[in-house]
């Protein structure tokens, strides 16, 4: 029965991460009548709608009339107002479960809500962070309000754990489903709720066991909007432009964030990029368990010195990968490097008999 | 019998890429060997870093096998494959090193299986399977590859 509810829970997840990464046009009468309702719900007047490109756009052409400064993401003061709207209709909800809902809630956690709530964050939140140019804490209320996760899990228990809705409850979810389903990102205020569009690309890879999505785009933005603005992302971590459009060895060197580093290197390959920066020989090594392949030590700036071995497989084009491994300044040995890459001595990485 | 990746595949109904090389023997052998950023290493050889944790919580390996590691992105799996009651697994086990996924112990040959690397055959004995670490800035990193 577990087996059936988490495949059923991972057709649901699908649909939601589909609804939520959705690359389609917002459904602007949708959005407009559905955040309306929540107005009301709040005690305010439906606002007036300001429709724009991208989140970028969204903070550079506010309206007029705004009461506070638009970048910081804490001064939406209505953001908490409909966050414990969506809280407290989540307590009443959750105030409904019986025994049964909540054994289910845990594997409904687990393939929806979770793998959900990481997608979203890997993949919407870089645009709205970028955008706000906000780096600090302050985005907790955004996935309060803005995340499909907490909509998807009650759909999920109501499909497969057969969870009721008081029709109340029901009209609620209808609302919120009908937001977070049609747009991605929309800044409330009391009288003007800017909407952004929704991004026209959305590059993404499978992320984890449970379907999860990261963005990644080898040659491109991972995220673009109908202006232009876009969003660079490799393997699930956000980059500057220069790291997918042109990497360089000067770039890389001027480069102080040591994991977009590593990223514009895996970007220009590191067979290429120990060329071009035209790195210290330290060392080399016949590759224990590989044979014909050699284990090769260079010296990297700041403390650090990278091992480059050649995969012990083959890939389809009948070519073995080189690939770079970092590890600390202190090893002179490739050997031993190699060793120091699983735990061992380099003794003890020398008896290797085989590598796939 | 010869364990070839094409039988290892049939039998578990794992794929593997069609350019690795189905049809030759995959050699067995009882010491030390890599699969891309995995390794098996015999329990005695790292008996003073890794320690198993006293109480027994050995899992068999089932016939479809188990899933030491996924990938972190496409999630390609390194899967522990046995005939059934030929091998056991645990993942109580401390490793000062902090990179062992758990130890297996084996009374016949048994297989890693991984669709881009292949088979590695491991004779019969304990082993310890680590992950690979690299150093990023002062910290170290897990590398999934």
């Amino acid at each position: 029965m577990n087996a059936l509810v988490q495949r059923e829970a991972a057709a649901i997840r699908q649909e939601w991460l589909g609804r939520a990464l959705s690359t389609l046009p917002a459904d602007r009468p949708a959005v407009e009548a559905a955040v309306s309702a929540l107005y009301r719900l709040a005690g305010l007047s439906p606002p007036r709608f300001h429709w724009v490109a991208s989140p970028l756009a969204a903070l550079a052409t506010v309206p007029p009339g705004l009461s506070h400064s638009p970048e910081h993401p804490d001064r939406w003061p209505l953001l908490s107002r409909f966050a414990e709207l969506k809280d407290e209709w989540s307590r009443t909800v959750e105030a409904g479960m019986r025994r049964p809902h909540w054994t289910i809630d845990r594997i409904v956690q687990q393939e929806v809500f979770f793998p959900l709530q990481r997608s979203i964050s890997s993949c919407l939140l870089p645009p709205l962070r970028r955008a706000h140019s906000w780096g600090a804490p302050g985005w907790m209320r955004w996935d309060r309000t803005h995340y499909v996760s907490r909509i998807a899990r009650y759909d999920a228990l109501r499909r497969t754990a057969g969870l009721v809705l008081d029709a109340e409850q029901e009209r609620r979810f209808e609302l919120w489903a009908a937001v977070l389903g049609s747009c991605h990102w929309w800044w409330p205020d009391e009288h003007v709720c800017v909407v952004s569009e929704r991004p026209v690309a959305l590059h993404t890879e499978v992320a984890g066991d449970d379907g999860e999505v990261r963005p990644h785009h080898a040659s491109g933005p991972a995220v673009r909007y109908t202006d232009g603005w876009a969003v660079h992302a490799w393997h699930g971590t956000q980059v500057p432009s220069w790291v997918i459009e042109n990497p360089t060895v000067e770039r890389i060197a001027d480069e102080v964030n040591v994991e977009v580093r590593r990223c514009a290197i895996e970007r220009l390959g590191w067979d290429a990029y120990i060329e071009q920066a035209g790195l210290r020989l330290v060392s080399r090594a016949p590759d224990p368990g590989n044979p014909g392949s050699e284990l090769r030590l260079y010296d990297v700036r700041r403390g650090t010195r990278v091992l480059l071995a050649v995969n012990g497989s083959v890939e389809r084009d009948g070519h073995r990968r080189r690939y770079g491994l970092t590890v600390p300044v202190y090893l002179n040995d490739p050997i031993e490097a190699a060793g120091w890459t699983y735990g061992l001595s380099g003794e003890q990485y020398a008896t290797l008999l085989r590598r796939t | 019998m010869t364990v070839t990746l094409a039988s290892l595949s049939r039998r578990t109904g794992l794929a593997v890429l069609d350019h690795l090389e189905q049809s030759v023997r995959i050699p067995v052998v009882d010491g030390l060997q890599a699969q891309g950023d995995l390794i098996v290493i015999p329990l005695p050889l790292v008996a003073t870093s890794v320690t198993l944790i006293p109480e027994d919580r050995w899992e068999p390996v089932p016939a479809e096998g188990v899933e030491l590691l996924r990938g972190a992105a496409g999630g390609n799996p390194h899967t522990l494959v046995a005939d059934p009651g030929t091998c056991r697994w645990t993942t109580h086990v401390a490793d000062s090193q902090g990179l062992a996924i758990g130890v297996f112990t084996a009374s016949v040959p048994v297989y890693l299986l991984h669709p881009e690397h292949g088979g590695s055959g491991c004779a019969p004995g304990t082993y310890v399977v680590r992950r690979q670490r690299e150093h990023e800035g002062t910290r170290a990193r897990l590398v999934a590859d």
